[in-house]
């Protein structure tokens, strides 16, 4: 608990250094491309066309996903306001848990706790993610899912998925870093979660031999945030309200990543140079 | 004058792994696994403010392992390093952004060394005359010959106008105008009463610059005094060695790998 105090009273502290940085941070991630961030909207689009191809068309035949209020959403709006999330989570998860071992040579000296580090780079993807999410609600308001009082939910999930990330990334960050493997293992897990995240296929009842096992798929952390992505900007339900439970063991979760992060990170962080 | 470095009974230990599982081992078990390498051995000593102090001794005696210690970058296994004042380390990797531009770099490295806006602003203009680099200063840092890319460094670290610096061979990369407009400006630090620390294998530049030294062998301090002291032992050492045969060169070096390994006591 004392060391999440201090992860969090550092996290306050530079809060000014972590903007400025995460703006060079973006810098360089596209300066040798020569459509530049155009590609922060083509990727996401490009994987969408392909998904929406496979899973809309080819599994599902075109068939209508209906949602927690009745309405029948069309396949491709239901994946797209989930994998909004997973534009932004999933390269967030792998390249903060690179952040750190990869940044430490640069800036070995400085005069910012590094425990910034993964904030910055969180922070370089989060603008990323608001344009794509101002994208897709330009986009919903072409169809039936036009901008509702739900839509105010967004920012609460937006600033959950955040924390839920840097929590995490204080555990990869450092694990990484000491053991270059969990990199790899990292990678695996997040091939994983876009599967087992609601947000390529659509079961209201996963039974296998009348055993109900949908409370496995809600076991995951990210089963939160994408449906309430999905509440807010398709306007189905007060998700935080409504789902409680829910809401709870989100909170629990990351509570717990975030203390273990902030134990592990300040019991190595001075110690990090030496296993390069 | 005041002390503005003080180094205490300083280790640096390092563990030598052949293998992977070895590593693993010791990470895992708690007295650690591995064979111990002691890259810096009960060092102690004080530097006061203004004093240049030259750090020599043949490779691998960890002329740069001390530095990084002083300047913060690696902590000392065990001991204390108390510094008053900024440290700023000037190396050959000097660590900038290859992907961003020279300006860039600029501003990037002045953040983190925790200048705000305006006086990044103010510093920027002097930086980039002082490294003198021209159109480059818009290119990508990965553009920069390897003289530029020091130079920069060099600009930066010098400009952020650190009370201790920390010279690491940096000055036999740049060619002479360079090295000696560098040079002014240490001169100029050493007026200012800065304390500069300058790692080099030239006696010339030792001889020229500092008024200490310290002979660092393999790991330890073998003599700490006046320059007029401590180089001619020194250069007497490298004359002897260099004269040795293979042979006896092969057993003083296995002789001090032993007291690195924290075996021996000679």
């Amino acid at each position: 608990m004392k060391s999440m105090i201090t992860i969090i009273k550092e996290q306050i502290s530079s809060f000014y250094l972590i903007l400025r940085l995460s703006a060079f941070e973006m810098k360089s991630a596209n300066v040798n491309n020569y459509l530049g961030r155009f590609w922060e909207i083509l990727n996401p689009a490009i994987q969408l066309a392909i998904y929406w191809f496979v899973f809309g068309i080819g599994i599902r035949g075109g068939q209508k996903i209906p949602l927690e209020n009745g309405v029948q959403a069309p396949f491709f709006i239901w994946m797209a306001t989930g994998m909004v999330v997973w534009f932004f989570v999933n390269p967030m998860i792998t390249s903060t848990s690179r952040s750190i071992y990869s940044r430490i040579q640069l800036i070995a000296k400085m005069s910012f706790p590094m425990s910034a580090i993964p904030s910055y780079v969180i922070m370089a993807g989060f603008y990323s993610h608001l344009m794509l999410v101002a994208l897709i609600t330009i986009i919903l308001q072409f169809t039936q899912f036009k901008i509702s009082a739900y839509f105010i939910q967004l920012p609460y999930f937006m600033l959950a998925t955040l924390i839920f990330l840097l929590a995490l990334a204080l555990i990869t960050s450092t694990l990484a870093t000491i053991i270059r493997d969990v990199q790899q293992l990292i990678q695996s897990i997040t091939r994983m979660l876009l599967y087992l995240t609601p947000l390529l296929w659509h079961r209201d009842k996963l039974e296998f031999h009348h055993v109900d096992l949908t409370f496995l798929l809600k076991l995951n952390p990210l089963y939160y945030i994408v449906e309430g992505y999905r509440a807010s900007l398709l306007g189905t339900s007060w998700y935080i309200w409504e789902y409680p439970s829910m809401t709870l063991y989100f909170w629990g979760i990351t509570l717990v990543f975030f203390i273990i992060g902030s134990v592990l990170h300040l019991k190595f962080r001075n110690r990090f140079v030496d296993y390069l | 004058m005041t002390e503005s470095v003080i180094v205490k009974n300083v280790y640096k230990k390092y563990k030598m792994h052949t293998k992977p599982t070895e590593k693993l081992l010791d990470l895992i078990l708690p007295g650690g696994y591995g064979e111990d390498f002691y890259a810096l051995q009960d060092i102690s000593f004080t530097a006061k403010q203004g004093d240049v102090v030259g750090l020599v001794g043949v490779n691998g005696s960890g002329k740069s392992t001390l530095s990084n210690i002083i300047a913060g970058v690696i902590p000392p296994t065990t001991g204390t390093v108390e510094t008053v004042g900024q440290t700023s380390i000037i190396a050959i990797s000097s660590g900038l952004n290859n992907q961003l531009t020279g300006r860039e770099n600029i501003e990037l490295k002045c953040l983190m060394l925790g200048f705000k806006k305006k006086e990044i602003q103010a510093m920027e203009p002097e930086i980039i005359e002082f490294a003198d680099i021209g159109k480059f200063i818009d290119q990508p840092v990965k553009k920069y010959s390897s003289g530029m890319k020091s130079r920069l460094g060099f600009a930066i670290s010098v400009t952020v106008n650190p009370d201790i610096l920390i010279v690491d061979e940096a000055l036999s990369v740049g060619d002479q105008v360079f090295a000696q407009k560098s040079k002014n400006k240490m001169f100029e630090f050493k007026e200012k009463g800065k304390t500069i620390f300058f790692v080099s294998h030239s006696m010339g530049q030792i001889k020229e610059f500092c008024e200490t030294a310290i002979w660092l062998e393999y790991g330890e301090i073998k003599q700490y005094g006046p320059v007029p002291e401590v180089i001619p032992q020194y250069e007497k050492f490298l004359k002897k060695y260099k004269s040795m045969s293979n042979e006896e060169q092969k057993k003083f070096r296995e002789k001090v790998m032993q007291k690195q390994r924290g075996l021996a006591t000679i």
